[in-house]
């Protein structure tokens, strides 16, 4: 067998690949020149107009970044032109792969390595100056966190009867959740596997739609989906429950389709070749070898809704949250203190036991 | 045209394959130019190096994979024309045996024979795992032809290797077939527990008449079992004939020069 047939490499997927690797070195070289100016910058000791040393944002708003990408596009062009002599660029190397004559060298010995080493080095540089990372503060100015602290290890008792109710509002908040997102993720699991979409332009076009939407869904936090749920239903735990059921249909959709991908494809073909139909085959074929994975993403699911709602409420999506939030305001430290208590006493007890229940199913 | 297949041979062949070639996507080529005929209660063996093309010609068959090049016939119908529920209702008379058994292991023995009846099973019920009592009937007669009935209500994958395969043979007589097709039933088994397999794939074609296409690498099992041969090299049909006719050159031509016989298969 492995006769390969003639490399069905055409001419448009090579210059495509070529622009590709030309993309990313654009843009490589050109974040590499702006982290360059916004050290530069940062220490000139150039002030603002009140007087004041720049802040992080606004040196990142100075930087010429239009000016670094027309230099980025120029180098990485010249890159392309000059790979002969100055090796792989770095996205030929990604895009294509490492060319066999450079696998064995060191990267002090290519200009990929070195352009690597440098963006790394600057990364690393930039990252500090903008995340305004400040080592003094931290070391010399405990003393405010202090009361929080002394607080938080002098839980008050009048917050207790109150945050025990809430407790349970937030368990069940979670149950609700992820028990109604269970038979949704499961029906959209089948369209997203990837494996079980090749058939026709139609499955194609399903999988294509239901990954989309699911990726989308899911890179919206829970908190930015109870702000919408709260004006659509209003303030309370039931607008906690539908965003964490939307949030939880689309993170359960994507771990039941992978597992689906990765299914022993034997079951399907002896199941297809007795002349069954496609449900049949997706009942026999797929089911069981999904459903002890299921639960135990299901579990875990669960797991991670009852601690997303303990801060759900701090939006007004209900559970401990909601009492949570306020005293947090209002600098009442103790009350706090109790409410972080429950809170992790429940999440280390549903751990615990979401832990000891997947140990039994797998 | 070889002497065992000629009483056959005027009737119409059960599977009639033409030019038939297979190149996967990625543009691996895997068959090239097959025209076979398979007639009538014969117990075709087809044998080849592993990737010489022997499953891909089987899938074809069956349509498990579609068949870049050429048209295959089963009992008249042109297969490689079929589609949706015309196929699913050919597919039905053509059972197929695999080399991972692929029994849904956390099925019982029994779920795994009622599988085979799918394809003529009411779609709600199947889908409830619920099967009429005279299926049930015949499922247990199959698991008491293979000498499993006792183990009826095990899971599938509490069973030994050499008794899966008996559940999946099981599961293809359950299917009513008129052809068997398998895809090297024997070569993940313990050497001593092959014949237990092929002997109850023997009854199939000896006793009901079954016309069966099997792939072997094992020439002892070819010898015992086959009534006419098949080889292919490199997805190429290059040799085919009775199991008298087979002999050390013809051994060479199809595993190349470098190849010994395994055992002693007396020439």
């Amino acid at each position: 067998m492995a006769r390969r047939e003639p490399a069905a490499e055409t001419g448009w997927r090579a210059v495509l690949e070529r622009l590709q690797a030309g993309g990313i070195d654009a843009v490589l070289i050109a974040i590499l020149l702006a982290m360059g100016e916004l050290l530069v910058v940062a220490f000139s000791g150039r002030r603002g107009p009140t007087g004041l040393l720049l802040g992080a944002e606004q040196i990142l708003d100075l930087l010429s970044y239009g000016r670094w990408l027309v230099v980025g596009v120029a180098l990485a062009a010249l890159w392309a032109l000059g790979a002969r002599w100055l090796g792989a660029s770095p996205g030929q190397a990604l895009v294509r792969g490492v060319p066999e004559d450079e696998r064995d060298l060191a990267w002090t010995e290519t200009l990929r390595g070195w352009f690597a080493a440098v963006f790394i080095e600057l990364t690393f540089f930039a990252g500090w100056l903008i995340t305004e990372l400040d080592l003094y503060a931290f070391l010399t100015k405990f003393g405010k966190a202090a009361d929080i602290v002394r607080g938080l290890a002098q839980p008050s008792t009048s917050v207790l009867h109150e945050g025990l109710i809430l407790l349970v509002q937030t368990v069940f908040l979670a149950f609700m959740a992820t028990a109604f997102a269970i038979p949704i993720a499961f029906v959209l699991a089948f369209p997203s596997a990837r494996n079980l979409t090749r058939g026709s332009t139609l499955a194609r076009l399903a999988y294509t739609v239901s990954r989309t939407v699911m990726n989308f869904v899911r890179a919206v936090e829970p908190l930015v989906w109870a702000l919408i749920f709260i004006s659509w239903v209003g303030i309370g735990p039931f607008a906690g429950v539908l965003a964490l059921w939307v949030h939880s249909v689309a993170s359960l959709t994507k771990l039941y389709s992978e597992q689906i991908e990765s299914i022993d494809t034997g079951p399907m073909d002896a199941i297809t070749a007795t002349g069954a139909s496609t449900l049949q085959v997706l009942r026999y074929g797929v089911v069981p070898q999904v459903i002890p994975p299921f639960l135990s993403f299901t579990i875990y699911r669960w797991d991670i809704n009852v601690r997303m709602s303990t801060i759900i409420g701090f939006v007004g999506g209900g559970g401990i949250g909601y009492i949570l939030k306020p005293r947090v305001d209002l600098g009442e430290w103790g009350e706090v203190g109790t409410l972080v208590l429950l809170i992790a006493a429940t999440v280390w007890l549903m751990d615990l036991i979401s832990a000891k229940i997947r140990e039994r199913i797998v | 045209m070889s002497a065992a297949a000629a009483p056959a041979a005027a009737a119409t062949p059960v599977v009639r394959i033409e030019g038939l070639g297979m190149v996967y996507p990625g543009g691996v080529r895997a068959l090239a130019g097959i025209d076979l005929e398979v007639h009538e209660g014969e117990f075709l063996a087809v044998l080849g190096l592993s990737g010489s093309g022997k499953s891909t010609l089987l899938r074809c068959i069956n349509r498990l994979v579609d068949p870049s090049e050429g048209r295959v016939w089963i009992f008249d119908r042109e297969v490689t024309r079929l589609r949706g529920g015309e196929l699913r209702r050919l597919r039905r008379q053509v059972a197929m045996i695999f080399q991972q058994f692929n029994l849904v292991r956390r099925h019982t023995v029994l779920d795994n024979v009622l599988s085979g009846s799918l394809g003529r099973s009411r779609l709600l019920p199947s889908l409830m795992m619920s099967f009429p009592q005279a299926e049930r009937a015949r499922a247990l007669e199959s698991l008491a032809r293979v000498g499993l009935a006792d183990r009826a209500g095990s899971r599938a994958d509490a069973l030994s290797g050499g008794q899966q395969q008996r559940v999946a043979v099981a599961r293809a007589l359950m299917q009513e077939p008129r052809l068997i097709l398998a895809d090297e039933p024997v070569a993940s088994l313990d050497p001593a527990l092959r014949h237990s397999v092929m002997r109850h794939i023997e009854a199939l074609n000896r006793d009901e008449g079954l016309t069966v296409v099997c792939s072997l690498h094992d020439i002892d099992l070819v010898e015992r079992y086959a009534t006419r041969l098949v080889a292919l090299r490199d997805g190429r049909l290059v040799w085919q004939g009775l199991p008298s006719e087979f002999d050390r050159a013809t051994f060479r031509s199809i595993y190349g020069e470098d190849a010994e016989p395994a055992s002693n298969t007396g020439f």
